[in-house]
């Protein structure tokens, strides 16, 4: 993302209506221009659709119990702060597509009482998506929410490491390891008992003092038989995982180009006009009710995934011991795609339900 | 280490290698340079010897293009359309076709697309031509060309295209206004029309539409106003001239052009025959116009239809209101006028209107161009279908005066009225009376009433 999005910047004007003739430049004339710009669209749809994946991992491995839950708090902020980059990135092409999914996007989040207006008119700049709401969706875009989404990933590698490791599904651990689990709340003496052996081979240094008690359920002590050097068994490993990703994204964008509409028009507003696809759900809730479905389901939704680890009182990370919590977990993650599918394929002007065959016919 | 892990990174590595050479020779292959290779090889056909045949088609091949920032456009069609400016190329097949008759309207001012549509930024065919999604205009097809006149030529006569004078004539007078918004003006039943010629409409879908509404847009509320072909064709061009565009000085400066034909008609309107005379023919208290052109400059003329007092203090001769083109028009037209034309101007030429004819006159003209006549008819005869409305059709206004006083009619004028409904149960009718008190003055209300009135039949005395 960061490469392409620096190499379009080269070429790219954050105010109208230079920024859709700079589109129609990287199409026609710049050299790469119609690759990079397909690479950097269809990776943020990616991105989104991956951290939302990673996030369901995170919690169908009961991933984000102690010690973690910072973590996935960190994580649940990331998640935000991607679908914002998505967000204010969506704007730049200042065509009709761009002007009219983030007047709509804009209009979800003026819902809020109280507030939902100033912040709307703050991120705008104005009434309406304007020249000033372009500045500052690049400046958010380009600088902003970048840096603080490359610290905040940081803080979330580093928490993996100083929470011990990675988190493997508890079922896949060897048999006698996960015999060998401490179950919180257990006897001091069956701690105890199981504690590690310093390995006399490692050196350790003390990087930090905490007090209490380091109760980790899941983290079996690691036997020397158990570990790797991360050169060359991880490096490969995410070496394979980062090209494969980025043989992906070149082959998409091979062949299949960035769409760019008509250029941004204010007095012709398309029927029906339609938020960036990852808010389509919450589109479809606000066509229904706006305060309910504009604020209080999404503000209940994101301090229900932060409070998530602080909620759940089960420490335990098995599936067998945690079917409620899946459960809820999952109508959460079906409502969630079964709304943006709706959104996406059945509605039609009017916002009436339609057939999805409907937008592939093309019906003017 | 196992080294399957080692050899599959490395083949990962070839493929990824491979997309990024697929992406280059993509990009470093565009059609255009195909085009500029042939066209080479045309031009390097007529170079006498081999060392000249070679620097031809030896030249760089690069994108070319006619930066308009008046217009709002960069236009890179000379990229493949190449000979455009080269005569030796007349009987090159396109994409190298030279085009003739251009000046004064050299695509280094003008550029290509703001007469041909298409999309000038582009620089492959499909998208030049612009028939792709989201471009709005596609390139014009032959016949049509010339609407684009229309765009910077917006008032007055304009040579060659008589489509687009009838075209105006007709919008102004058979009550388009009365549905569509023209420019902010007009009623909102029908779709506004300012950006029209940039809405994607085929010039076959305008000039059926005009034909029969309903044949191409079904339900549509916009009556069958029984045009011919050659009015359909006309309001056609006159549509794909609208565009709304924002232009720079030195194009919408020649919104008139000075026209012989337009200072005949300037020289009707400002009734200069009541004190000149043409060769003898006219009155005699000014000077005879006939060959005055020879008798002063240019400049001197202009000066004295401005501002007669500056070059004769005390002539009787009021100054005219006329901007730099309408006086130039009228000097144009002076400049070749004979007695004839005093002859024909005079023959045309009705009684003056007393006052209170003059003012019905004037209600009358507002009747026809503000749309009135489009659902009510030039004789208020009405008629037009309007379904589901009680009697199905726009009423008459011959026997208004019957149910309603004139204050009344002013207050439908100004606020607008639904029709009775015949069926509740049926969808509303599609015509309503808009309410004209935003985009009509008062006073242009109380005219249109008069004019009303005038025509009602007398009452008889009881």
């Amino acid at each position: 993302m960061v490469t392409t999005g620096v190499a379009l910047m080269f070429y790219y004007r954050p105010h109208p209506p230079a920024a859709y003739q700079d589109m129609k430049d990287l199409q026609f004339v710049v050299f790469l221009g119609s690759f990079l710009r397909n690479m950097h669209r269809w990776a943020a749809h990616g991105t989104v659709i991956c951290v939302f994946l990673h996030m369901c991992r995170v919690f169908y491995t009961g991933s984000y119990k102690r010690p973690r839950q910072f973590n996935w708090v960190i994580g649940v902020v990331l998640l935000l702060l991607t679908l914002g980059l998505s967000f204010t990135g969506y704007l730049l092409p200042w065509d009709q597509l761009a002007f009219w999914a983030i007047t709509v996007g804009a209009n979800i989040g003026s819902y809020a009482p109280l507030i939902g207006g100033r912040v709307r008119e703050l991120l705008l700049g104005g009434h309406t998506v304007g020249e000033s709401a372009l500045l500052r969706f690049y400046v958010l875009h380009v600088a902003v929410l970048p840096t603080i989404v490359a610290l905040l990933t940081m803080v979330h590698f580093w928490r993996i490491r100083k929470d011990g490791g990675l988190s493997r599904p508890v079922w896949q651990l060897k048999k006698g390891d996960a015999a060998k689990l401490v179950r919180i709340g257990e006897s001091q003496e069956a701690a105890a008992a199981i504690a590690a052996p310093a390995s006399l081979d490692k050196t350790y240094g003390l990087m930090e003092v905490v007090t209490g008690k380091p109760i980790f359920e899941t983290v079996t002590e690691e036997e020397e038989e158990d570990t790797v050097f991360s050169y060359p068994y991880a490096f490969f490993r995410e070496g394979i995982a980062l090209v494969v990703t980025v043989i992906t994204v070149m082959a998409v964008s091979l062949f299949w180009n960035a769409p760019l509409e008509e250029m941004a028009n204010p007095a012709k507003t398309p029927n029906p006009a339609k938020a960036p696809w990852y808010f389509l759900g919450l589109q479809e809730l606000v066509s229904h009710s706006a305060l309910l479905g504009g604020v209080v389901a999404p503000a209940l939704i994101v301090l229900a995934l932060i409070a998530v680890p602080y909620l759940d009182p089960n420490p335990s990370r098995r599936p067998s011991d945690r079917r409620w919590a899946i459960w809820v977990f999952t109508v959460f993650v079906i409502a969630n795609v079964v709304l943006i599918l709706i959104g996406t394929f059945f509605r039609g002007p009017g916002w009436a339900l339609v057939s999805p065959w409907a937008h592939i016919a093309g019906v003017e | 280490m196992d080294r399957r892990l080692a050899q599959f990174f490395f083949a990962l590595s070839l493929i990824s290698l491979a997309l990024i050479l697929a992406a280059v020779w993509q990009a470093g292959n565009p059609s255009w340079k195909q085009y500029q290779r042939n066209y080479l090889r045309l031009e390097a056909q007529a170079e006498p010897n081999a060392a000249a045949k070679n620097a031809v088609l030896t030249t760089a091949l690069d994108i070319r293009q006619d930066l308009l920032p008046g217009l709002q456009r960069v236009d890179r069609c000379t990229t493949c359309h190449l000979g455009v400016e080269d005569p030796t190329m007349k009987n090159a097949a396109q994409p190298y076709t030279y085009h003739p008759n251009l000046a004064p309207h050299v695509p280094a001012r003008f550029g290509c697309t703001v007469c041909h549509g298409g999309q000038g930024l582009a620089t492959d065919k499909e998208n030049a031509h612009g028939n792709v999604p989201f471009w709005q205009e596609p390139l014009l097809p032959r016949g049509y060309i010339r609407a684009s006149c229309g765009r910077c030529h917006k008032e007055g006569d304009v040579p060659g295209v008589p489509e687009l004078t009838e075209g105006r004539r007709l919008f102004d007078t058979r009550g388009c206004r009365g549905c569509h918004k023209l420019n902010g003006a007009g009623g909102s039943i029908g779709p506004d029309l300012t950006a029209e010629g940039a809405s994607r409409r085929s010039p076959a879908w305008l000039e059926r539409h005009f034909l029969d509404p309903n044949a191409v847009s079904p339900n549509s509320a916009m009556p069958n106003l029984h045009f011919t072909k050659e009015q359909a064709r006309a309001l056609t061009f006159y549509m794909l001239s609208l565009t709304s565009e924002q232009m720079a000085t030195y194009y919408s400066s020649v919104r008139l052009i000075p026209s012989p034909a337009y200072g005949r008609q300037l020289f009707v309107e400002k009734n200069c025959i009541a004190c000149h005379s043409i060769g003898g023919v006219g009155a005699k208290n000014g000077p005879d116009l006939l060959a005055v052109n020879h008798k002063h400059s240019g400049e001197w003329l202009d000066e004295q239809l401005l501002n007669p007092q500056a070059v004769y203090p005390g002539s009787s001769m009021p100054g005219y209101d006329l901007e730099p083109n309408a006086r130039k028009a009228l000097i144009a037209f002076l400049g070749a006028a004979t007695a004839e034309d005093a002859q024909q101007v005079l023959a045309k030429r009705g009684k003056p209107l007393a006052p209170e004819e003059a003012a019905l006159e004037a209600g009358k003209q507002s009747f026809a161009r503000f749309g009135c006549v489009g659902c009510h008819g030039l004789n208020l005869q009405g008629g037009v279908p309007n379904p589901n409305s009680q009697g199905g059709e726009v009423p008459s206004l011959l026997h208004a005066s019957d149910d309603y006083t004139k204050e009344e009619v002013i207050k439908i004028i100004s606020n607008g009225k639904q029709p009775p409904v015949a069926d509740v149960r049926k969808p509303t009718p599609p015509l309503y009376m808009p309410a004209w008190k935003k985009i009509l003055s008062e006073e242009d209300i109380n005219r249109i009433a008069d004019y009303l009135w005038s025509l009602q039949p007398k009452k008889e005395a009881w």
